[in-house]
């Protein structure tokens, strides 16, 4: 039996056997080793978004904490970054002393990140109850300050002389500000 | 010679078959085109992504580092600042009580509070008026007390009252050289 295709039909069945072999190479060639690569790429960015918001949330916690323990501790943080200045904290004080004189600033430590000034104190109170007050008033004034011993109380008439030393702690302005102690 | 009466009509290697068959695959060969360079610029868009991505991430960890030092360092501060907030009242509450400590009969002239003890210079109509009312207070509060008296002239004591708690009660310099 003889089979009788025309030279149309055969022209015709080799252009689509072309393209079909050209889709197909194509397809298996290029596209699905591409799509692969593309499904690859997909769920490795999704990690990375997922790692991303991961720290994200993380950074916004810490920043929230941080901003809380800033306005919880703002005086705090003032108070160790403010300059020391003697004329205002003589000024600031001295309803509660007849007379107050301080001396020079000297400073006597640099532990960790916190320096230490000593400043000898001298001063003329009618009675111990300005002492008590004056005490109260410097934890709430702009440095930080404590009264060390010795303390010293001597009846001098009608007034008490006394005579202490303040240790004001200021931040290391090398370490966490850009502030420094000034006299 | 004529064998039709009709004009022959052109033929064309064009025909609607062809036609059709190159319209569909083009259509397709069109989309898979497109896909492909869909997939391109994904791929493309991912990897540009991932890297602001991981620029980002540093960034954040970085910041993240520099809050914690700040949080750190913030509660050192608040420590130190209470601990001489409290020193502060601790010393107030100290010089209080011991100012109500001293009787109204006896006469303080000089207080010198130390780190480990008390020193009290005053004066005391009698022996026994400083020992019941001052020295034994003094005594239970303090480890080591001290007392030395010499007369005044109108008839009273003055006295020197030396009290110091155990952990150090060896004189302090100062006192021993005005001894």
């Amino acid at each position: 039996m003889k089979i009788n295709i025309s030279r149309q039909h055969i022209y015709l069945l080799s252009i689509l056997m072309f393209f079909l072999i050209f889709v197909l190479l194509f397809s298996f060639a290029v596209l699905i080793p591409e799509g692969k690569e593309y499904r690859e790429n997909r769920a490795e960015f999704k990690k990375e978004l997922k790692e991303v918001r991961r720290y994200q949330n993380f950074y916004d916690e810490v920043e929230l904490k941080l901003k809380e323990l800033q306005s919880e501790n703002r005086h705090i943080i003032t108070a160790f970054d403010a300059t020391f200045d003697q004329r205002r904290f003589q000024k600031q004080h001295r309803d509660y002393f007849s007379s107050l004189k301080l001396s020079e600033l000297e400073k006597v430590s640099n532990e960790d990140e916190f320096i230490s000034y000593e400043v000898n104190t001298t001063s003329e109170i009618s009675s111990p109850k300005s002492f008590y007050n004056f005490l109260d008033a410097v934890n709430k004034s702009d440095w930080i300050i404590s009264v060390e011993f010795p303390i010293n109380f001597k009846r001098d008439g009608e007034m008490i002389k006394s005579s202490f030393t303040m240790k004001v702690f200021c931040a290391d302005s090398d370490k966490n500000s850009t502030k420094k102690v000034t006299e | 010679m004529k064998y039709s009466y009709i004009a022959p009509r052109k033929k064309s290697a064009f025909t609607t078959e062809v036609q059709l068959l190159v319209i569909f695959f083009s259509i397709t060969l069109g989309m898979l085109f497109i896909t492909y360079l869909f997939l391109i610029f994904k791929d493309y868009s991912f990897l540009s992504d991932m890297d602001d991505m991981s620029a980002t991430q540093s960034e954040l960890a970085s910041s993240i580092e520099d809050m914690k030092e700040q949080i750190a360092f913030i509660e050192k501060e608040n420590l130190l600042a209470q601990k001489v907030y409290t020193q502060n009242t601790v010393l107030k509450d100290s010089i209080t009580n011991l100012f109500d400590l001293v009787p109204q009969r006896i006469t303080l002239s000089e207080a010198k509070l130390l780190e480990n003890g008390l020193v009290l210079y005053g004066i005391t109509p009698n022996k026994d008026v400083y020992n019941f009312m001052l020295q034994a207070p003094l005594r239970s509060i303090f480890h080591e007390t001290y007392s030395s008296f010499y007369p005044a002239q109108n008839g009273w004591l003055y006295f020197v009252s030396k009290n110091y708690v155990e952990d150090d009660i060896s004189l302090p310099k100062e006192i021993e050289d005005e001894d």
